[in-house]
């Protein structure tokens, strides 16, 4: 059964129509790509999928659950985090509180329980620090967890804004453009630290402008196209597909 | 938010409660001793304004209308109906804290400046009402002799013994806040200041943590109002105007942002140049003004802060 399932979802803004009759499933393990042209709907795909917008007609279920109508904060707690397009790491704030902001909805104590059982609350604050200083380690992080996320280079802070979502434990992960601003050195890292995260059992969801980064990692790549899914199939497919190539490229002049 | 107590804070934390209980006695002086009062209230006041405006981002220009809340409440309380000191006390936070909800609940619409508007707004209504409905709030004359608190049989009268009581409640307030704010629901109060969408997203309750840190917040306010009642023995309309809202706004921003102990620093600095500047009083909104531009000039994050707003 698919992890994620989007039953002919839409999205409109006044009189634009940002996602039309979207339908797509995203296998469990599997890492599904998404391109199109800019404005062809994918952030606000996005958007839907992790709770931002509500889709105006359609359904999404996520591990057989019906979650059209959740919140935000509640489609986290059920096992979907992000990452945006234009990072947003809490830049003022050490790169451990990031982690442990991430950790949220992980965390299981009561207001009550702050007072009442100051002891157990501690405990447990300090169980979701072991776990992200783990993960920190594990990216090597480690000895810069006490540093604020805005002194940390650009492409640590994307490192850090994909950990914060992954200290949710979450079962997918979306990534909004990933690799934008980044060398192909860099690229390749992330390439690597996201197969090895699949290798772990987290599904990924992946939109990406870069075509070599996207080729090489996606096992399936969903084309969208003025807001429409356009094209679905392996990345040898979509590579020599000719309609694909007319509208990221736009139509050759007859002469 | 640096996790768990170091030893070297435990000991300025222990030599900070001999100086505090220490002090009356050093000190003999009952101006003195007034002036540290008013110290004492408004800590009480922004240390919860803090988590307001300093943890989670959201500015209230109505701060002391809780206060105010607080303060009619146990002066009713304990001039009509016969309330000792105490439950006075607690009516009075329980009070404030349903009023800080209610003023709460829109946040989760209005934003912004916007929101602040509206924080003006209940302010300024919550004076008027105080000075119109005479038959209740004893209108522009206020409420007068309100009875001498007793505690356990402590009859608190001197300054002194205020003194005492205000650094209990303020005990009370530090400690309550400080175990807030190292949990995560003071990390959930960061991340709404510092990127409200991507907090959501984090599986925070946005909506909810905000109301949450209006009322908490707003308890506090409550506190120091019943505090002030039985301290000044009369409680008029002309205390908790927008200026003092305004004043308490600097004495956190002038402390830091963000951060519980630098309150105690803000709130200082501030009340000693009031008292400074006492004989000057047609320069004294001037001096406060010039202070706040000078600090946000050249230290953004506040005297103590650790994080500006501004990168």
């Amino acid at each position: 059964m698919a992890l994620l399932q989007t039953d002919r979802v839409w999205k409109k803004f006044g009189g634009v129509t940002a996602v039309q009759d979207i339908a797509l499933s995203i296998e469990k393990g599997e890492i599904l790509g998404m391109i199109g042209p800019n404005g062809s709907g994918k952030t606000s795909f996005i958007n839907l999928l992790s709770g931002i917008y509500r889709p105006d007609k359609g359904r999404i279920t996520f591990a057989g659950e019906d979650i059209t109508e959740l919140p935000a904060h509640l489609i986290t707690r059920k096992g979907i985090a992000r990452t945006f397009q234009n990072l947003r790491v809490f830049p003022n704030i050490s790169v451990l509180d990031n982690l442990l902001i991430g950790r949220h909805c992980r965390v299981n104590t009561s207001l009550a329980n702050i007072y009442l059982n100051p002891f157990l609350s501690r405990k447990r604050e300090r169980e979701a620090e072991e776990r992200v200083v783990e993960l920190l380690d594990w990216v090597h992080l480690g000895d810069r967890k006490k540093e604020l996320a805005k002194n940390l280079p650009y492409g640590e802070q994307r490192l850090l804004e994909i950990c914060r979502a992954l200290a949710s434990e979450p079962l997918l992960l979306l990534l909004d453009e990933p690799c934008a601003g980044m060398n192909p050195v860099e690229m390749d890292t992330l390439a690597a630290f996201l197969r090895n995260l699949r290798e772990r059992g987290t599904t990924l969801f992946i939109i990406e402008h870069n075509m070599r980064f996207i080729m090489s990692i996606a096992e399936r790549i969903v084309v969208l196209d003025a807001g429409a899914k356009f094209r679905e199939g392996t990345p040898g497919q979509i590579q020599k597909d000719k309609e694909v190539q007319r509208i990221y490229l736009g139509e050759e002049e007859e002469t | 938010m640096a996790l768990g107590i170091k030893k070297g804070r435990l000991l300025a934390f222990a030599g900070i409660l001999v100086g505090a209980l220490a002090l009356p006695f050093a000190v003999r002086d009952p101006y003195v001793i007034g002036i540290v009062n008013f110290i004492v209230t408004y800590s009480i006041l922004c240390l919860g304004l803090n988590l307001i405006l300093g943890y989670t981002g959201l500015l209230s220009l109505g701060h002391a209308a809780f206060y105010g809340i607080g303060a009619y409440t146990t002066a009713i309380l304990m001039t009509r109906h016969g309330f000792s000191f105490v439950p006075a006390l607690i009516l009075s936070g329980v009070l404030a804290l349903f009023f800080g909800f209610l003023l709460g609940l829109p946040t989760r619409k209005v934003r912004g400046d916007y929101y602040c508007l509206l924080t003006i707004a209940f302010g300024e209504i919550f004076r008027l009402v105080t000075q119109a409905w005479i038959g209740f709030t004893g209108g522009a004359m206020g409420i007068v002799g309100i009875p001498i608190p007793e505690v356990l049989g402590w009859k608190i009268q001197t300054e002194i013994d205020f003194y005492f009581l205000g650094l209990a409640l303020l005990g009370f307030t530090y400690g309550t806040l400080s175990l807030l704010t190292r949990s995560k629901f003071g990390r959930a109060f960061v991340a709404i200041r510092e990127d409200e969408l991507a907090a959501s997203v984090m599986g925070i309750n946005t909506p909810m943590y905000k109301i949450l840190t209006f009322s908490i917040g707003s308890l506090y306010a409550g506190l120091a109002g019943s505090y002030l009642a039985v301290y000044q023995t009369t409680v008029t309309p002309s205390n908790f105007r927008l200026e003092e809202s305004c004043l308490m706004i600097i004495m956190v921003i002038v402390g830091g942002m963000g951060s519980l102990a630098a309150t105690f620093l803000g709130v200082t600095v501030m009340a000693v140049a009031i008292e400074f500047f006492r004989p000057l009083p047609e320069y004294r909104l001037l001096i406060i003004g010039m202070i706040m531009i000078l600090v946000l000039l050249f230290r953004p994050q506040g005297l103590l802060g650790a994080s500006a707003f501004k990168d």
